[in-house]
């Protein structure tokens, strides 16, 4: 079934990867998207420009809090480099089905938090996708 | 409108003129014309009997549905909109999940925050009835919302 509650997604979000916080992480960032109070929290700890341990914390929709623990998984080991490079299309393909228009502020939560606690390429872009239902 | 304008100052037109600059909203007030002739013909009673029938009917039919929960009063007491949740689906979630069963829904918190914090709700679907909505398409959700609940498996 090309469908965004395939088996995989739901088990990310039932059974989040890496979930908690970390003691005294070297990077912490959060934010909620504000159309639907979807939550990430981001705990890295970074050693040598590379990333150690990873967790997160969160509320909200089935996309978001899967995205956010399949970037986890994605997240640990790499550079921060590789990580700032990170694009939203990364995050569809790691995703691997399709995100319609209405949900791609939740598929790339993570993403944003990420690059807020990192300093990457993606933060804050908010407006771009907010044309529908902006009054919501 | 402007009544003069130079290199460094303007001045403005009487009211109301000033704020009636550019092209009057013709086409709106044709398109809220035809609206009115549209609803005179049906009879607002006729309007409101409809939804208050199908209002009952989905509050009657989607009481089936385990683990909805509806908000707000008896079908009385409210217009055609009927606010539900699902078990512990996120409200965005449930709208796609219907979307793919043909069911178009609103959900988020309908501008409405204080109140989703006095139900202490992120957000919830809402399903709302017009002139051409039949009780068959009240059945449709209800189905579509028994087969979203299967998806989550709780």
């Amino acid at each position: 079934m090309d469908d965004v509650y395939r088996e995989y997604i739901l088990d990310h979000y039932r059974e989040p990867r890496n979930h908690g916080k970390l003691d005294q992480p070297d990077v912490h960032a959060a934010d909620t998207n504000p159309l639907c109070g979807d939550r990430v929290e981001l705990d890295l700890r970074v050693k040598d420009g590379r990333v150690t341990e990873v967790a997160f914390q969160g509320r909200g929709c089935a996309i978001s809090q899967a995205s956010a623990s399949m970037l986890t998984e994605r997240i640990e080991g790499a550079t921060l480099d590789e990580l700032r490079a990170l694009t939203p299309q990364d995050i569809f393909e790691m995703l691997g089905v399709p995100i319609g228009p209405a949900r791609q502020r939740c598929a790339l939560l993570a993403l944003r938090v990420l690059h807020e606690g990192i300093g990457g390429s993606y933060t804050g872009r908010y407006t771009e996708l907010d044309e529908e239902g902006a009054g919501d | 409108m402007i009544r003069e304008v130079h290199r460094d100052f303007s001045t403005w037109n009487d009211l109301p003129w000033k704020f009636e600059a550019g092209t009057p909203a013709i086409i709106e007030a044709v398109g809220l014309g035809a609206a009115v002739e549209y609803l005179s013909v049906l009879g607002m009673e006729h309007v409101h009997a409809h939804e208050q029938a199908l209002t009952r009917y989905a509050l009657e039919r989607l009481a089936n549905v385990p683990d909805l929960t509806i908000y707000g009063p008896s079908a009385e007491r409210r217009g055609g909109v009927v606010s539900f949740t699902l078990g512990e689906i996120h409200a965005h979630d449930l709208a796609t999940l219907l979307d793919r069963e043909g069911v178009a829904v609103r959900a988020g918190h309908h501008c409405a925050q204080p109140l989703m914090e006095r139900y202490g709700l992120a957000a919830t679907a809402r399903a709302s009835f017009y002139v051409y909505t039949t009780s068959a398409e009240i059945d449709a959700l209800a189905e579509a919302l028994e087969r979203s609940r299967d998806v989550f498996a709780f």
